[in-house]
């Protein structure tokens, strides 16, 4: 198995293990944005996925997985990103971009802590929240976005999300290899795409919520 | 020609590679737009030398841009504003009269400063020592055409095989990480059958060697190609991806650094 030990503690190995989970938690992304749309088809359809989630058997082997998954993604992107300070411990006196630099990829590293942030306070306030808040759902989504200070930090931090995702799934493509003068381009834009899509998505919910349902309250 | 032009500039001067260094400020007026940039500093460097200072240390050679001995950020951009262009086929005449130009030696942990401007770049050399060249049986040449490549695969070979190992890419990256350099090295014997049957050992030894030198990891960025005076493509860093992922998973002889199973 040192074969294994040493392609997983290479540099490019690393990179590796971090695209392979980023693209699944890319993939997580999308499955968990599909169900958060049924909320938009009122408070019985929503509430019913949730309680079909929560008794389902296979939830915590899920649920395990993909933590299993972040702690991978996140524990190697600490470790490449003190590696990268270290490898240039005296820095410029004036530096400017070449061309290559986006603000994405300029700033994986924080986008990357401040969705963490993101994702520890999404689970204190959706997930670990009382049973009988999680009876309702429905309720307990709409009422916290009607508070506006959540709903800009939320949009906020889905806006992060986007731009990370965006260019860590063009990265990832890249890092496994996958490029060819076919279907680069293609890729590229499909990331920048995904990334787009992925905020709006996100930040749709709360926006609807804030302007469009305080009526129900 | 234009008349003579002003420049301030703020040069890294540093004594030796232990010594704590600074940037010193020096005026030259009278500048040629026509000079390069390694001729204004010859003029810079005889004006110290008339006045009794020490000269500013700076790496040069064939000043053609060929060889990939020089090797100045100049205000925050390896090798200067031009693209595809060695610091010593940059002209005076690209900047503006009267400007202030911040010269800086490659900055990367992989890289100490020597003296002043010059860097070791010896870790380039421990990288290609531990892979990067082929072996061949000595006597008589072999008939140039006895193997044959396809036309797309020497071309792309060709483009990679540019790469003149001068470090831009490290010292443009934000991680200081040499994966362009070494998808350069890796890509253009990969490609070639000549290359083919230690392409396996010779990418995992090469990423290994990399990696101990304290080079960074890669983000993707791309800065490395548009700061490469031989605009090396990033293909390559994918390539180099491709081709570890192939050895660690698929060789027989699948152990870094090894000699083979």
């Amino acid at each position: 198995m040192s074969w294994l030990l040493a392609t997983v503690s290479a540099s490019i190995g690393k990179k590796q293990c971090m695209a392979l989970s980023g693209l699944a938690l890319c993939g997580f992304l999308v499955a968990h944005l599909s169900g958060n749309f049924l909320i938009f088809l009122g408070p019985e359809k929503f509430n019913a996925y949730a309680h079909f989630l929560e008794s389902h058997p296979l939830l915590i082997p899920a649920e395990i997985g993909l933590a299993f998954l972040f702690l991978v993604h996140i524990g190697l992107a600490a470790r490449v990103t003190r590696e990268n300070w270290a490898a240039r411990p005296h820095g410029y006196a004036v530096k400017a971009t070449e061309g290559g630099r986006s603000l994405a990829s300029g700033t994986m590293w924080l986008s990357g802590l401040i969705t963490l942030v993101f994702l520890v306070l999404h689970l204190i306030h959706f997930k670990f929240v009382a049973d009988d808040a999680k009876m309702d759902l429905h309720k307990l989504v709409v009422t916290t976005f009607h508070s506006l200070p959540y709903v800009v930090w939320y949009v906020f931090a889905v806006c992060v999300l986007g731009l990370h995702v965006g260019h860590g799934l063009k990265s990832a493509f890249r890092s496994l290899g996958l490029e060819h003068p076919k279907y680069t381009l293609a890729l590229l834009w499909l990331s920048r795409l995904f990334g787009v899509a992925i905020a709006i998505g996100y930040a749709s919910i709360p926006i609807w919520a804030y302007f469009f349902t305080r009526t129900l309250a | 020609m234009k008349a003579g032009m002003k420049f301030t500039l703020k040069v890294w001067r540093q004594k030796g590679s232990d010594a704590k260094g600074k940037l010193e400020t020096y005026e030259l007026r009278d500048i040629s737009p026509d000079a390069s940039f390694l001729e204004m500093l010859d003029v810079l460097n005889k004006q110290l030398i008339l006045t009794g200072r020490e000269p500013v240390a700076f790496d040069s050679d064939c000043r053609e841009g060929i060889c990939g001995t020089c090797c100045l950020v100049l205000n925050g951009q390896a090798h200067g504003p031009d693209e595809g262009t060695a610091t010593c086929q940059l002209h005076m005449r690209r900047f503006k009269d009267g400007d202030t130009i911040h010269v800086e030696p490659w900055r990367a942990k992989a890289f100490p400063v020597v003296k002043d401007l010059v860097v070791d770049r010896s870790a380039f050399d421990r990288i290609i020592a531990a892979g990067g060249y082929v072996s061949v049986n000595t006597g008589s040449a072999p008939d140039a055409n006895s193997i044959l490549v396809p036309k797309q695969d020497s071309d792309l070979a060709m483009d990679a095989a540019a790469c003149i190992g001068c470090g831009a890419c490290v010292a443009a990256c934000k991680n200081a990480s040499a994966m362009l350099f070494v998808g350069a090295k890796v890509s253009q014997m990969a490609l070639l059958p000549q290359g083919e049957p230690e392409c396996s050992r010779r990418v995992l030894a090469m990423v290994q060697a990399m990696d101990k030198e304290g080079f960074g990891n890669c983000t993707n960025e791309s800065e490395c190609e548009a700061a490469c005076p031989k605009e090396i493509s990033v293909s390559n860093i994918a390539r180099l991806n491709r081709e570890f992922l192939r050895a660690s998973l698929c060789a027989v002889e699948g152990k870094a650094g090894g000699e083979g199973a």
